[in-house]
């Protein structure tokens, strides 16, 4: 008999015995951990995606923070550049208007200066231009120029029109005869006397010529009666020159600008 | 000639006797639950393991895949008894390598209790599955096939614990013969042969022990039910 009951029973308790003992041993464990690897693993996944999700969130946040930065700054730098524009062409202006007002002060000093110098070359250029003629008239008629310019000034009142005789006679009139004569230099008391025929000549009345030496009146004579003025003197000759003198140094200077 | 190592009767006390059959079944089952108990003392839940974990969990994950592609179900409740079959019988069968020792499958007692298992397992598992109603199957089609089914089911054990029997028997024989007759090689490469017989008879035992569950537990349902039976078990089961 090939089968033994007996042992066949032993065997069934025998598998059954060891089915329990390997669910105990083998089975559960090895089970229970490869699932306990699979949650930790997929934890871990989780955990993994979790802080991608993060670090994703975090860069995202930093890329915006930068462009922030980076427009803030644009927005600063342009604000400063405009402010700087601003600032220069204020500066610039400023400083055109300083070289303006350094100019034309530079101007006015050089125009005084010409002034002074015109003023100051008109007076040398008159007295020099007296002792001159006073010299030439002197070596040439051997007269003195003093009584040449008084006569011509005699000559003058003797010839002038009726219009004008008339309107000196009205000032005469007006002054209560008193006559100012004003001159460079001492009239003799022949000479005034002669002035003071003229004028009676014109007039008829008597006339009280006051005799006044004046700087002002450069080589010459003027009569001041009630605001009307005859005169000779260099003055007309040295206004001439004057204006001369100045046309001269205006394009003196242009040319020096240029 | 010794044909089964039921023979070896070392202790003998009434009708309880101690033969090899027993004896190196203990043997096999020590060494199981020894080497289970070892590899399984220090389990590492982290993802570097120890070679032998590995191997184990290489085997469990195997017959557990294989449970499910056969049964299209989930495969915990029939794990430990389908994989305790398989396991037991490899073990017992590679063994034999060993100079001395004999397969216990080698004797048709044990066969015949593990087909014996298997014949009561399958209506076990199906009434946990369908309730009563699994006894529904054995008068289909008709109440006439009811002896056909059931001789069926009875001839199948047989042919289950015969199988077993025969092959490792004959592994066994053919060794013990070729021993005799050319002893240098020709036992090597049969010894070779009967590793390969062994693993593949286990393999056959086992699959087939988990084809009678499945259609036992399969028998009233309809084919959609199943497959759907089958995908929330592959999703749920990892």
């Amino acid at each position: 008999m090939l089968i033994d009951w007996f042992t066949v029973a032993a065997q069934v308790i025998n598998f059954l015995v060891l089915v329990y003992l390997l669910k105990r041993f083998l089975y559960g464990p090895i089970i229970k951990a490869m699932d306990k690897r699979e949650k930790r693993i997929a934890f871990r996944l989780e955990e993994g995606q979790k802080k991608k999700e993060e670090a994703e969130r975090e860069v995202e946040r930093y890329l915006k923070k930068n462009r922030d930065l980076d427009n803030r700054r644009e927005a600063l730098l342009s604000e400063i550049k405009g402010e700087a524009d601003a600032r220069r062409k204020e500066l610039v202006s400023e400083a055109r208007n300083e070289v303006e007002v350094i100019r034309t002060n530079w101007y006015e000093a050089i125009q005084r200066e010409k002034d002074a110098f015109l003023q100051d070359l008109r007076q040398r250029a008159g007295k020099q231009t007296c002792a001159i003629a006073r010299r030439i008239l002197r070596d040439l008629a051997n007269v003195d120029l003093e009584h040449h310019i008084i006569r011509v000034f005699i000559e003058r009142l003797r010839n002038l029109g009726k219009e004008e005789l008339g309107a000196l006679n009205e000032s005469i009139l007006k002054s209560g005869r008193r006559i100012n004569l004003r001159s460079a230099f001492e009239i003799p008391q022949e000479m005034a006397r002669q002035i003071a025929e003229v004028l009676q000549n014109h007039g008829a009345d008597p006339v009280d010529l006051q005799l006044e030496i004046s700087s002002d009146v450069i080589c010459g004579i003027e009569l001041n009666v009630h605001g009307r003025k005859i005169a000779w003197s260099l003055e007309d000759y040295l206004e001439t020159l004057e204006e001369a003198l100045a046309e001269a140094l205006e394009g003196k200077r242009i040319e020096s600008t240029d | 000639m010794r044909i089964s190592p039921d023979a070896v009767v070392f202790f003998q006390w009434g009708p309880i006797s101690l033969n090899a059959t027993i004896l190196f079944t203990w043997c096999v089952m020590a060494l199981m639950v020894l080497g289970s108990w070892l590899v399984t003392r220090r389990l590492s839940t982290e993802t570097r393991l120890s070679r032998w974990q590995n191997l184990m969990e290489v085997l469990v994950t195997g017959i557990r895949d294989e449970i499910r592609e056969i049964s299209g179900q989930v495969p915990g409740r029939y794990l430990p008894f389908v994989g305790t079959l398989f396991l037991f019988i490899a073990v017992s069968n590679l063994l034999s390598i060993v100079p001395g020792y004999e397969p216990p499958t080698g004797s048709l007692s044990t066969t015949a209790a593990l087909a014996g298992c298997v014949f009561v397992a399958v209506p076990l598992y199906g009434i946990a599955e369908n309730g009563l109603s699994y006894f529904g199957q054995y008068i289909k089609p008709s109440v006439f096939m009811l002896p056909f089914n059931i001789m069926g089911e009875l001839s199948r054990t047989l042919a289950l614990a015969v199988r077993l029997f025969g092959n490792v028997m004959s592994g066994t024989m053919i060794v013990a013969i070729l021993l005799g007759l050319a002893p240098l090689i020709f036992p090597v490469v049969m010894q070779a042969l009967g590793l390969l017989t062994g693993m593949i008879q286990a393999y056959i035992f086992a699959i087939l022990a988990m084809v009678y569950i499945a259609a036992a537990t399969r028998a009233h349902r309809q084919e959609g039910q199943a497959n759907q039976q089958a995908k929330k078990g592959d999703l749920s089961d990892g």
